[in-house]
C-alpha cells in the first residue's frame, strides 16, 4: 500500500510540470493559433538561465523570476520578429517553429556546452509520512502549479482581458471592430504562455537536470495534454496533465516499465478517437488570424 | 653588376631549393576524426575531438612522425556528424575519396561505426572505433585480410571484460561498507540497443560473482525516474545498479537517494570528478565507475597527467570526458606502427604492426595489445565514495576476466 500511495504521490508533481507546459501550449496553439514546436526549448532555455544564475550565486527563487523574465521576453521576440508574419500561415509558423528549435538547442550548446545541468535541490527537504517520502521540493511545485492554474483560470473566465481574448478568438474581425487590439492579445497570450514555459524549466531543473535537448521531450507531452484536455482549455489541460502523470507513474510502477511512453501516448490516442474536441472541449486551433 | 646579378639568382635558388626541402620535411599525415559535435550524442562525440587534438598536438610538438625517411605532421580533418548516420556515412566518403585520410577516430555509437567501416575497409583505411559492441561483428572471418572488418580496431574491450571488471570491482569496494554481504542485485538500464547489450553482459557478471539480478529496463530520455525507482524500491534490493548511461544516472540517483531505494549503489558512467562537482552526498555506500578511468579520481600519475592536459586545451568537464581515453593511446600506436613499417602505403603492414605491439599507453597500467579479433583489452577503473562526503574516493581496479561468464556468449 504504501509503494502504492508513493506512486500517487510521485505522479503528481510530475502531472504538475506537465500541467504547466500543457497550459502554455493550449494557450498559444488553441488561443493565439500559433503552433510553436519550439515551445519545449523556451522551457529548456529557463531552466538554463536558472541554472545559471543559480551557479552565479542568485537565489532559486530569484532566479526563477529571472528565468520567467527572460523566456517571456524571448516569447515577445519571437512572436514579434517571427511569428506574426505567419498567423495567416499556420504550417509555416509551424515549420518557423522547429527551425527555432533546433536554432534555439545549438544557441545555448554554443554558449553553455552540451553537458547536463543541474542544481541543487532548493529546499532539499524529505519528509516522510507514514512510509511515504514526500519530497519538499516536489510539494512546492505542486503547490506553484496550482496557482498559476488557478490565477491562468479566473484570468481568462472572470476578467475583462479574459473576455476580451475570448472575444478575438470566437469572432476577431467582430473583436477588431469593437475596439480590441487583437493582434496585441496575440502579442500577450503568447507571451504569457513563453513566461509559464520559463516557470516550468526553473521548476523542471529543481527536480531533474536538463540539457540543451530536454526540450523536444517534453514537447511532445506538452501537445498531448492541450488536446486531450482540449485546445485552449486551462482546465483540460490540469484533466490532461493529471491523467498522464498517473498513467505514467501507475504503469511504471505496474506494467512494463520499458513501455511507460507508451501507455501515456496510447491513451492520448484513444481520448482523441472517442473524444476529438478534447475532454473538456476547445478552440479547432491554429486557424487565420485576420 | 652582371655578377652580383648572377650571385643574387643563385642565392634565390637556394634559398628556394632549401625551402622546397624543409617543406618536404613537414610533410601530412592526413587523419579523419568523425563523432558529434551536435546532436543527442554530442557529449561522448566532442570528447573524441578532444582527445585527438590533444594527441595530435603532442605527436607535432614532439617533432611528428618519422616515415621512410620522412617526418610527417599530423593533420586533422574532423567531420560534425550530427549524429546521424547519414551524415557519418557521408562524411567518411568524403574523408576516404576527396580528401585521402589513411585513418579515421570515430564514431560513438555501433551503428554509425559499422557504417564507416564498409567505407573505410574498401578504401584500406583504419579505422579506431571505441565501442564495445563491436565484438558482435568483428570475428575470424570478418577481420582476416580481405574481411570488411580487417581495418578497423575495437578500441574499448569487450563487453564481458568489462563487465567482469566492474562487477568485481564494485562488489570488492561495496561488500565491506554493507551491514551485510549483498545478495540481491538490480540492473537499472536505459531500454535502446546499447543498454540491452550492456546490461545482458554484466547481468551475467553479477551472476558470476554469485548475485541473484532482477533486470529493470527504462524508457531512453527519462528524466522522472521515481515510479520506476519506487517499483524497484519494492523489491528489495541489496544494491542498485544503474547501468551504461552517466546522464541518465546522475538524473536517477537523486531521485532514488531521496526516495529511500537501496542500502547501496553503483553508478556506472558517473566520474568521481562530477560527483563532487554536483557535492551529491549519501550516507549509503556508493560505487562509481567511468569508461574506462576517472578524471576525478585518477588512478595513477599518467591519468591524472592526461586529463589535466585535456582540460587545459579547453574541453568541458563531464560525465563521458573520461571516454576520450578511448581514443587518445591509439594515435600514438599507429604513428607507431607507421614508423615501424616505414611507409605510408602499406596499411596490410601496419594492421599487422599493430596487432604485434604491446604500447604503454596512458588508458592501463599493462601495456595495450589488440587479440586477434582486433580487439583491445583493459580493466575499468571503480571507486568508492565514503559515505557522507562528496570527496572522499577509494579506487580499485580489478583486471577483466580470462573467459567470458557462464551464459555469457562473449563476443
Amino acid at each position: 500500500m504504501q509503494i502504492f500511495i508513493q506512486q500517487l504521490v510521485n505522479s503528481l508533481s510530475v502531472a504538475s510540470v506537465t500541467i504547466l507546459i500543457g497550459i502554455g501550449i493550449t494557450l498559444i496553439f488553441g488561443l493565439a493559433g500559433i503552433v510553436n514546436f519550439a515551445h519545449g526549448e523556451f522551457l529548456m532555455v529557463g531552466g538554463m538561465i536558472t541554472w545559471f544564475l543559480v551557479n552565479s550565486g542568485v537565489n532559486f527563487f530569484v532566479a526563477l523570476a529571472g528565468a520567467m523574465i527572460f523566456v517571456g521576453a524571448l516569447g515577445f521576440v519571437a512572436e514579434r520578429g517571427l511569428f506574426r508574419f505567419t498567423l495567416d500561415r499556420p504550417m509555416n509558423g509551424f515549420i518557423m517553429s522547429i527551425g527555432l528549435s533546433v536554432i534555439l538547442q545549438h544557441l545555448v550548446i554554443r554558449v553553455f556546452n552540451e553537458v547536463q545541468k543541474t542544481i541543487p535541490d532548493p529546499v532539499g527537504k524529505v519528509w516522510l509520512v507514514g512510509g511515504v517520502n514526500i519530497i519538499a521540493m516536489r510539494a512546492i511545485v505542486v503547490g506553484l502549479t496550482a496557482a498559476v492554474v488557478a490565477i491562468t483560470y479566473f484570468g481568462i473566465s472572470r476578467s475583462r482581458y479574459g473576455m476580451a481574448l475570448r472575444a478575438s478568438i470566437a469572432d476577431p474581425d467582430t473583436a477588431a471592430l469593437m475596439g480590441i487590439p487583437v493582434r496585441r492579445y496575440v502579442t500577450g497570450v503568447f507571451v504569457y504562455g513563453s513566461v509559464l514555459a520559463g516557470l516550468g524549466g526553473s521548476l523542471m531543473i529543481a527536480l531533474f537536470p536538463i540539457t540543451p535537448f530536454t526540450g523536444s521531450v517534453v514537447i511532445i507531452r506538452g501537445f498531448a495534454v492541450s488536446l486531450i484536455g482540449g485546445l485552449g482549455n486551462v482546465g483540460g489541460a490540469v484533466v490532461g496533465g493529471l491523467i498522464l502523470g498517473l498513467v505514467d507513474g501507475l504503469s511504471a510502477g505496474y506494467g512494463l516499465p520499458e513501455w511507460t511512453d507508451a501507455y501515456a501516448l496510447v491513451v492520448m490516442i484513444v481520448i482523441l478517437i472517442v473524444r476529438p474536441q478534447g475532454l473538456l472541449g476547445g478552440t479547432l486551433g491554429p486557424r487565420a488570424t485576420g | 653588376m652582371r655578377n652580383l646579378l648572377w650571385s643574387a639568382t643563385l642565392a634565390t635558388s637556394a634559398l628556394v631549393a632549401l625551402s622546397t626541402h624543409l617543406v618536404r620535411a613537414d610533410e601530412e599525415l592526413k587523419i579523419g576524426v568523425v563523432a558529434a559535435e551536435s546532436g543527442s550524442f554530442v557529449s561522448a562525440g566532442n570528447t573524441i575531438v578532444a582527445a585527438a587534438n590533444l594527441a595530435t598536438k603532442q605527436i607535432n610538438e614532439a617533432g611528428g612522425i618519422k616515415i621512410g625517411g620522412k617526418t610527417y605532421k599530423i593533420k586533422l580533418y574532423i567531420r560534425d556528424n550530427r549524429t546521424d548516420v547519414n551524415v557519418t556515412i557521408a562524411a567518411a566518403r568524403e574523408l576516404v575519396d576527396d580528401i585521402g585520410v589513411k585513418a579515421i577516430w570515430g564514431t560513438e555509437t555501433l551503428d554509425f561505426s559499422v557504417s564507416m567501416a564498409k567505407i573505410t575497409a574498401a578504401a584500406k583505411v583504419l579505422q579506431f572505433s571505441g565501442n564495445s559492441s563491436l565484438g558482435a561483428v568483428l570475428d575470424d572471418k570478418s577481420v582476416a585480410p580481405g574481411g570488411w572488418l580487417h581495418y578497423t580496431f575495437q578500441t574499448e574491450p569487450q563487453e564481458w571484460q568489462r563487465s567482469g571488471s566492474t562487477a568485481k570491482g564494485v562488489l570488492t569496494l561495496l561488500t565491506p561498507l554493507m551491514p551485510h554481504p549483498p545478495k540481491h542485485s538490480i540492473v537499472f538500464v536505459g531500454n535502446d540497443a546499447t543498454g540491452q547489450y550492456l546490461s545482458s553482459h554484466y547481468v551475467k557478471a553479477l551472476e558470476a560473482e554469485g548475485q541473484q539480478v532482477d533486470l529493470v529496463k527504462y524508457p531512453p530520455d527519462t528524466t522522472d525516474f521515481s515510479p520506476l525507482l519506487t517499483r524497484i524500491k519494492g523489491m528489495n534490493p541489496d544494491i542498485v545498479h544503474f547501468w551504461y548511461n552517466g546522464d541518465s544516472t546522475l538524473t536517477a540517483f537523486p531521485q532514488a537517494l531521496k526516495l529511500d531505494v537501496a542500502p547501496a549503489y553503483f553508478l556506472f558512467g558517473v566520474d568521481p570528478g562530477i560527483y563532487q562537482e554536483r557535492q551529491l552526498k549519501s550516507d549509503k555506500p556508493v560505487a562509481l565507475s567511468c569508461v574506462p578511468v576517472c578524471w576525478g579520481a585518477a588512478p595513477n600519475p599518467a591519468v591524472q597527467d592526461y586529463f589535466k592536459k585535456y582540460f587545459e586545451l579547453g574541453a568541458a568537464k563531464g560525465p563521458q570526458s573520461s571516454v576520450s581515453l578511448l581514443y587518445y593511446d591509439y594515435f600514438f600506436m599507429y604513428a607507431k606502427a607507421l614508423e615501424e613499417v616505414g611507409s605510408l602505403d602499406n596499411p596490410d603492414a601496419v594492421v599487422d604492426a599493430i596487432l604485434k605491439m604491446k604500447y604503454q599507453g596512458v588508458v592501463s597500467p599493462v601495456p595495450l595489445t589488440f587479440n586477434p579479433h582486433h580487439q583491445v583489452t583493459f580493466a575499468t577503473e571503480v571507486s568508492a565514495v565514503q559515505p557522507g562526503t562528496s570527496d572522499q574516493f577509494k579506487a580499485a581496479v580489478e583486471q577483466p576476466p580470462a573467459a567470458p561468464p557462464p551464459g555469457d556468449p562473449g563476443g
